[in-house]
């Protein structure tokens, strides 16, 4: 499988900006991946997204330089209404995605645009309803639905539209912790059952890395550090970029300083890994 | 306020009038809107408004048209007074004001029993450009999410002291502004968002986007129709012929 997404040379700044908001980007993404984007706030995650749907330089002026190919083309040289149809975008807010009064008609928001049929548009929304369990709210207002389910919601009107590439901005950040977890399983089983790749910009890395195959860190615009979420956090420069360590990993890591490395098996992320790791010293 | 505009903003219900095709529901609303204006006479008049509250306890909405009378009940009795310091004429009077009434019923059954969706077909099939249509759906739908920003934005600013009842007129208008700038701020950001994520969802790529929902005209929508035709010219025809004229 080819890389679903190529990033060459990027530079950007917005217009009447001082510096450039990302700079000299490379990045490739193979196809079926989940790949997390961290760093700081302000240090260009959302307007890497944007150029990866389009939004820049399509929608925004600015210095743009450089190359972004998605699933094969220039971004540069797609209209908007192709890339709609490769790249799906769930933002921050979920409130601010949904249009419609219906959810199912909000479902159906992409596919009126792009004019296809009744018919097809009926089946395309009830699969994209089924496969968020969401079926029993198609016919909820926006408003009566909690921001969980909005963020489902929005989620499922990007995935009716059957991209090959779903980037995720910061989509936890508005929902409580078990929501949130949830929201990463319902990313887990997508990618299995549809294949498709996702790029998911997200602090909270302790409920990704379980998942993810791939993180990218960012710092002022560049991409400072990247490979398996495992190789990253457990380098020596993550924490001084601002990454949130999770806790398993920071537990090892004070672990392996204390008793001088024999404490416990390398590399744990999550707390299965840890609990599995700590019963097979016990035995 | 809230609880008398409540008297135009539609609930979802199931009555078979709310079920019916919308444009049976305008043409039966237009029709009903120009008969208040055929009625001649208060004894006509009655006759509309009997109808319309008739139809209303049918459609299960009593309760809120009778909200919009009250509603109404304010300026129809400023009409009555200006008319009759100007007329001198109570009769005269007494029709402009309950005429005033019966119109604003007649709409309100309209907006009452037809959903956003609804609206939103209407409006296609007047064939209003869709940037005109989509601007109208996404007022309404976010009247609720404003509606809760303006209490948050309220609340937090009573908790640093501002205090809203107090003081004469003027004070009072100012003291909106520290609601009124994180009101349209939040607008603004919000806009901006909305846009980007219209453009991811290609909007405006197609020159004659679908629709999921189809209104197909069922044989009750074309009964309903014809019924309110032929009540209405039965109306006309005896309002100008059957009925004698009362007054001047
Ligand atoms: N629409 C915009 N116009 C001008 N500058 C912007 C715009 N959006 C973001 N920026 C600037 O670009 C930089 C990167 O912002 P952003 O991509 O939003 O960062 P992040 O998503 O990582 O928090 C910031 O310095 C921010 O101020
Ligand atoms: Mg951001």
């Amino acid at each position: 499988m080819g890389d679903i997404l190529k990033i060459e040379g990027l530079n950007f700044r917005y217009p009447e900006s001082p510096r450039n908001a990302v700079s000299d980007f490379e990045l490739s993404i193979p196809e079926g991946e989940i790949a997390v984007l961290a760093g700081p706030s302000g240090c260009g995650k959302s307007t890497l997204l944007r150029t990866v749907n389009g939004l820049i330089p399509h929608m925004y002026g600015g210095e743009y330089s450089g190359d972004v190919i998605v699933a094969g083309s220039s971004v540069k040289g797609s209209s908007m209404r192709d890339l709609a149809q490769t790249v799906g975008f769930l933002f921050q807010n979920p409130e601010n995605q949904i249009f419609m009064f219906t959810v199912e008609r909000d479902v159906a928001f992409g596919l009126e645009n792009l004019g296809v049929p009744r018919e097809e548009m009926r089946s395309r929304v009830d699969e994209a309803l089924r496969l968020l369990r969401i079926g029993d709210l198609a016919q909820r207002a926006p408003h009566e639905l909690s921001d969980g389910q909005k963020q489902r919601v929005a989620l499922a009107g990007v995935l009716a539209m059957r991209p090959k590439l779903v980037i995720l901005d910061e989509p936890t950040s508005l929902l409580d912790p078990k929501t949130a977890s949830e929201l990463v399983t319902l990313v887990a089983r997508l990618r299995e059952e549809l294949g498709t790749t996702f790029v998911v910009v997200e602090h909270r890395l302790d409920l990704l890395v379980g998942v993810a195959d791939r993180l990218v860190v960012m710092d002022g615009g560049r991409k400072v550090l990247e490979g398996s979420p495992r190789d990253v956090l457990f380098g020596d420069d993550a924490e001084a970029h601002g990454v949130a360590i999770p806790a398993v990993t920071r537990v090892q890591k004070a672990l392996t300083e204390s008793k001088g490395g024999r404490a416990v098996a390398g590399g744990l992320l999550t707390p299965s890994e840890l609990a599995s790791a700590v019963e097979g010293r016990r035995r | 306020m809230m609880w008398l505009s409540g008297g135009f903003i539609f609930r979802k219900g199931y009555s078979f009038y709310h079920r019916l095709d919308p444009r049976a529901k305008l043409l039966n609303s237009a029709l009903m809107f120009v008969t208040t204006l055929l009625a001649r006479s208060i004894f006509e008049m009655v006759l509309v408004v009997a109808f319309m509250v008739g139809l209303s306890a049918a459609a299960t909405v009593l309760k809120r048209v009778a909200r919009t009378m009250a509603f109404t009940a304010l300026f129809s009795g400023f009409i009555f007074v200006v008319n009759v310091l100007f007329t001198r004429d109570l009769e005269t009077s007494v029709l402009y004001a309950t005429r005033f009434v019966a119109i604003v019923v007649s709409t309100s059954i309209f907006f009452i029993t037809t959903s956003p969706d609804e609206l939103e077909q209407v409006m296609k099939m007047f064939r209003l450009p869709r940037d005109v249509v989509f601007a109208f759906v996404t007022a309404v739908r976010f009247i609720p999410v404003m509606m809760l920003d303006t209490i948050q934005i309220m609340d937090a600013q009573k908790s640093r002291g501002l205090e809203l009842e107090k003081g004469n007129l003027v004070r009072r208008v100012r003291n909106m502004i520290p609601i009124l700038i994180p009101l349209v701020v939040n607008s603004v950001v919000r806009s901006g968002e909305l846009a980007e994520a219209m453009e991811a969802r290609a909007y405006g790529a197609a020159p004659k986007p679908t629709s999921l929902l189809e209104y197909r005209a069922r044989r009750v929508d074309i009964g309903v129709a014809c019924a309110s035709v032929v009540l209405f010219a039965l109306a006309a025809y005896s309002f100008y012929f059957v009925i004698p004229v009362q007054f001047p």
